[in-house]
This record gives structure tokens, sequence and C-alpha cells, in this order.
């Protein structure tokens, strides 16, 4: 069977997943509801009809298959590796500034529109982030990508940081 | 207040506007925007629709949401698309490297050119093609997309404008991509994270109890997710997987004559047939450039065939006329791709996305039928803020013309080391500035973990054949499309069948259901 007819089969079971099991349980009202005396469109219409065309598309695939396109394990490993790099890369953006405040008493909240602390988790985890995908992307790993990755780090942090005050570099918004 | 004043306002609004550095803002931002998407075409990987991605956000943040703030940040966009366009042919000459896809074909004459050591010559003639071709498609714009929007408001109540979206989103679904299947499913899946958290009812749907999702999704992490980091995702695996370079070698553009009145007589033929093939194709929401540009060649190409003199070159073999054609074909969708835009408020192409975006993000225009309504609705004697909006937008667009036909030439001819900067290095760094981006406008680190769910979502679309496009204008559509099915099933008094009472409404659900039928038989195997 061609890659299109499995993904076609895919589709299919998602959008019978979609219309018979997350629509009926995560929406409050149904597809046509009376209200005062009137009909009214529900907030399940929708999206169950939204599933009916992810299912339409699904038959037209499987009906009319095309050759070449499809998802191999050297494409899942490359997910995975991408992966990889954004975990530990927006972990360290998110952690690397509270951790290295642990010495306050009040913690990074009061510090964190403060230079030096407001960087030091976008520093780190953007560099990490530009280093390690230039790595993937150049099959080698090398102190040249993550030199780059401070740098191009340090300059978006300073385009969006000295011009304004109201904004917020990752990730200060949320501690 | 009259169509004339309405015109004169909104080319005072651009041409008056609080100045910075002695130059009205507006135009100073047209300009920043043009050469930077210049700079953005002749660099390989990158596009358009990414650099104005990564500005909307500092532009917000530099204008604020007031109304005052549109046509700055419009022009700064507009500015993008149309020196992208331009800028692509740069790499496409000079190192057999398109700067964006629909500059492919544009190597095929362009860079036997430069071999023959007349690269200055082929710049020229792209460029020359490039501002004629973008001029046309504005004034076709300019001329069209009023009287669309006056049929639309005439004759177009709830019903029909229901049937309409339909219909578009039938139609992008179909032509884009190879596989009618997978635009619909494409555009399936935008729909539904376009309903998630956007109904009716105090509990917001299908949020499976998240209260990072209660909020909606938001439409910077969906977009730039699936368009901008999708493609990201992609374009480093392709690095990654390619095992050395095999890049042409790069040639200087060097000293060149200046088009001669005979060229430009034998170029205006072939100019004029594709910047209409381009308007026409631009004007047609989801088909985009890249195929204006491969019918603009392929039918100069036929003609050509027909009428060459024998010492001429052939058509892949270094001929001028292949390069007017394609350069004419891409330029002039740019214009035009805003006729659905402006008139019916639906986005044809990525760049208009990112046009619909701003729009909504600052607010105070709404793109649709009623922005073209005299009096606003109001009364005869009072002004409509937003046709003054878009008469502004069209004197911008105006503006960037200007600015192609004087610096336009001079300056693509000068950013052709961008195509040097490495991809891989490039890349992440775009990546980056995506996420901050997106940072900056929802300051929340869910937000940026659903722009990475978003950009997986792109890649894995782009790696079985399905295109992000119609994900990305079903999510943009989808909330107005329900909103104005329930409201034209009110006005029927709940009439379950109010797709098929009215004339117009029929016949765009039929439309629909054929646009998808013819093509799914031209795909059959």
């Amino acid at each position: 069977m061609s890659s299109d007819r499995w993904l076609a089969l895919s589709f299919l079971a998602i959008s019978v997943l979609i219309v018979f099991v997350w629509i009926p349980l995560d929406t409050e009202s149904g597809l046509i509801e009376k209200e005062r005396r009137k009909f009214v469109i529900g907030d399940a219409l929708a999206p169950t009809i939204t599933g009916a065309i992810i299912a339409l598309g699904a038959f037209l695939t499987w009906l009319r298959p095309g050759r070449g396109h499809t998802i191999s394990s050297k494409n899942v490993i490359w997910i995975l590796l991408l992966l990889t790099i954004f975990i530990i890369s927006l972990v360290i953006v998110r952690y690397a500034g509270p951790v290295s405040a642990m010495g306050f008493v009040d913690g990074y909240r009061p510090l964190r529109a403060t230079p030096p602390w407001s960087y030091i988790g976008f520093l780190l985890g953007g560099t990490a982030m530009i280093g390690g995908l230039t790595s993937a992307a150049s099959r080698r790993l090398s102190i040249r990508g993550f030199a780059v990755g401070f740098a191009a780090s340090l300059i978006i942090a300073l385009l969006y940081d000295l011009p304004f005050d109201d904004l917020l570099l990752p990730p200060n918004g949320d501690v | 207040m009259g169509l004339w004043e309405h015109i004169v306002a909104g080319v005072l609004a651009v041409l008056l506007s609080e100045p910075l550095l002695g130059v009205p803002v507006v135009i100073l931002m047209v300009s920043g925007g043009f050469l930077l998407g210049i700079t953005v075409g002749a660099t390989p990987g990158l596009a358009g629709p990414m650099a104005m991605a990564i500005a909307l956000p500092i532009l917000i943040s530099i204008f604020g949401f007031s109304n005052d703030a549109l046509l700055p940040v419009l022009g700064f966009l507009i500015g993008i698309m149309k020196g992208a366009t331009v800028g692509g042919a740069v790499p496409a000459i000079l190192f057999n490297t398109p700067g964006t896809p629909d500059a492919y074909m544009t190597t095929l004459d362009g860079y036997p050119m430069a071999q023959k050591g007349e690269a200055k010559r082929a710049l020229r003639i792209a460029h020359f093609s490039s501002a004629s071709g973008d001029t046309f498609s504005d004034i076709v714009l300019v001329v069209c997309a009023p009287f669309l929007a006056i049929l639309v408001e005439r004759y177009l109540d709830l019903p029909e404008k229901t049937a309409l979206l339909i219909l578009s989103l039938a139609f992008i679904a179909s032509v884009i991509g190879g596989s009618v299947g997978k635009g619909i499913i494409s555009m399936g899946l935008g729909l539904l994270a376009a309903m998630i958290a956007t109904g009716e009812d105090f509990y917001p749907r299908l949020t499976m109890g998240q209260s990072n999702l209660a909020e909606g999704i938001p439409i910077a992490a969906a977009v730039l997710g699936v368009l901008i980091l999708g493609e990201v995702f992609k374009a480093l695996e392709d690095l990654h997987r390619q095992s050395g370079s095999n890049a042409s070698p790069e040639i200087t553009p060097g000293k060149g004559s200046a088009l001669s009145r005979a060229d430009l007589r034998r170029l205006f033929p072939y100019v004029g047939r594709s910047a209409l093939i381009g308007t026409c194709i631009g004007a047609l929401p989801g088909v985009g450039s890249t195929l204006a540009a491969t019918l603009g060649y392929t039918t100069a190409k036929r003609r050509y065939i027909a009428s060459k003199p024998d010492y001429a070159p052939d058509f892949g073999d270094g001929a001028a006329e292949g390069i007017a054609a394609t350069e004419a074909a891409n330029s002039s969708v740019s214009g035009a791709n805003l006729i659905p835009v402006l008139s019916l408020g639906i986005p044809g192409n990525a760049a208009a996305v990112f046009l619909i975006l701003a729009m909504d993000s600052i607010g105070g225009f709404n793109p649709g039928p009623s922005v073209f309504r005299l009096g606003g609705g109001i009364g005869d004697s009072v002004m409509n803020p937003e046709m003054v909006m878009v008469f502004g937008i069209f004197t911008s667009m105006f503006v960037a013309n200007a600015l192609n036909w004087t610096i336009g030439g001079i300056f693509m001819r000068s950013v052709g080391f961008m195509a040097r900067i490495p991809k891989e290095r490039l890349l992440p760094i775009v990546l980056l500035l995506t996420l901050t981006a997106i940072y900056v406008q929802e300051t929340s680190m869910a937000a940026i973990w659903m722009t990475v769910f978003f950009g997986f979502l792109g890649y894995g679309m782009r790696r079985v054949g399905m295109s992000p496009l119609p994900f990305v204008i079903a999510f943009i559509l989808g909330q107005n499309l329900e909103a104005t099915a329930r409201q034209a099933f009110a006005a029927t008094g709940a009439d379950p069948f109010f797709l098929f009472n009215s004339p117009i409404a029929l016949a765009f659900i039929l439309m629909s259901s054929g646009v998808v039928i013819y093509n799914l038989r031209k795909s059959a195997p």
C-alpha cells in the first residue's frame, strides 16, 4: 500500500476520533440548540463539519494517491534531534535566570527587568539553540557555531530590549 | 464625501504623514521595507514572508496599536513584499541559485547570460521587467478592487458571503499543491485549529481543560509556526543530508551596457504578456507567483521559438526574453494578490496573510467589501476612514514602484554578496528571531511551545507533500466563516438550507464542488 494511502487512513482515523470522541467530550453545546424558542447553531456543529472535511480529504487522498512523499525513519530521527535541541535550549531559556538568582532572598522576579539578569536565560538558551541547530545542519559540533549563536542572541536581545521599555525578552513575562 | 475626496485624503495621509528624519514617515517606512525586501530576496533561504513575520512585532512595538500606525506598518510590509520579488533575481543570475522560489525560471537564462559576461545586462533586464510587471499589477489592483468590493456589497447577503468564503477555501485547497485530498486535509486542520476556544458557550470548546488554550491558539504562533518554522526545519534537514556543496561559481556583475530602445521594444511584448498572466493569477486566491513565473516563461518560450532569428540564443541558453517573461510574471502577482485581500478580506498567498495579520493586530481596518462604501454606512457627508486607508495603501504601493524604478536597479546590483551567507548559520538565527518576535507579542513560553508544535506540523506537511498554505488561510478565515454562517442561519429564521435557497449562494456552492471535482479529475494518475 502506498504511503499516501497510509496517510489517508491515518487522517480518516483522526477525523473519526475528532467527531465521535473529542467533540462530544469537549464542547458544552450540541450541533443545534433551542434557545428561547429559537433554533441556534451550537458550538459542536462547526468542529463536526470540520471533522467531516478532514474525512473527505482523506477519502480523496485514498482515491488519488500520489507518489514520492513520505515521512521516513530518517525524518523521524531528524524530528527527535530537533525536539531534543528545543527542549534543552528552551529549558535553559526558562530556568537559567531563576537558577542564577537563587542566592538572592527575593529570587529572580524583582531582577527580571534588570540587565544582566534579564539577558541570562535568553543568551544562554539562544546560544544553545543556534549552536545546536547549526551543528545539526552541518553534521559537526563547532565552537564557531555556538560563538555565532551567542553573538546573534546578544544582537537580537539588544534589538528588542534597548529601544523598547515595554517589551520583555523570554522568559521574563512568565517568571 | 465623494470618491475624489477619499482619494485625495488617502494620498495626503501618506505624503503628509508625521516627518521622521525630515521625510514623511510612511514614505520612509516603504523605502526601508523595499530595501530590506531586496536584501532578503537576494538571500537564498530567506523569503519576503519571513522578513514580514519578523518585522511585524517590531513595527507594532514602534508604532503601537493606533490608527496612525496602520499606514507606516503596512507600508513597510508592502515594501518588503515588492522588494523581495525584485531581489530574488540577483542570486538566480549571479549564483545560479534562486533567491526566492519564483525566481527559479530566471536561473535558466540569467546564469547562462552571466557566464557569457552579460551579468549586469541580465540584472538590468530582470529589474526592468520586474518593475514593469509590478506597476501594471498595481494599476489593475486600483481599478478592479473597488468594483469587485461594490459588487460584493451590493449583491451578497449573509448566506451568499458564507458561500463565497466556502468557495474561496475550496479553491485554495484544490489548486495549491499537487493533491486535492491533501489540500482539503490541510484546510480542515486549519479550520479545526481556528475553532479551539472560539465558540459562543461559556466553556472554551476543544481545549481539553488546558488553561493555556483557553484564549485560543495565538494567530502568530500558528501562522509563523507552520509557514516559517516548518520551512526552516525542512531546509536545515536538506542541508544536513547534502553531502557536499555543488554550488555554481559566483559571477560578479562587472560592467555592462544599459538597455537600448531596441532592446526594450523587443522585450516589451514578453513583459506585457507575462504581466497580464501574473496579474490574472495573482488575483486568484491561493495561486502563487511560482506558477505565474512558470506559465509566463512557458508561454514566452512557445512564442519565442516561432519568431526567433537564427543568431539569437535559445530559451535556456541565455535568452533575455526568458528573464523578462519570468520576472514580469512573478512581480505582477504582488499587486493583484491584494485584490481579494482588500475587496473580500481573503488572503491569497503568504505575503497577503501577513498584511491581514498586521491589519488584524493593529485594528481599525477590517479588509472586505465595506471598506469601499462611501460614507462608511453612516451618511453621505461622512468620510469613511477605512476607504481613506485603502487609498493610502495604494499610494504606498506606488511609492514603492517609484523607488523600484529609481533606486531599485542600483540597489539590487549591490546585494549579490548576500548569497554567500551560509544557510546553516542564517536559518537558526531566523528561527530564534521568529520565536523572540512571538514571545514579545504574547509574553508566554506556552506560545513558543505552540509555535514549535506548529513548526513540526508544517515540517510534516511539507514532507508528505501537503501544502501548508490552505492550513494558514483556513485558520485566518475560520472564525469569520463560522460567525457569518451563524448570522446567516439566524437571519434566515433557522433555515438549515440557507446556502441553497439563493441562486448566487447555490451557484457558489456548486462552483465549490466543481472546482474540487475538476482538480481531482485533472490529478488522475
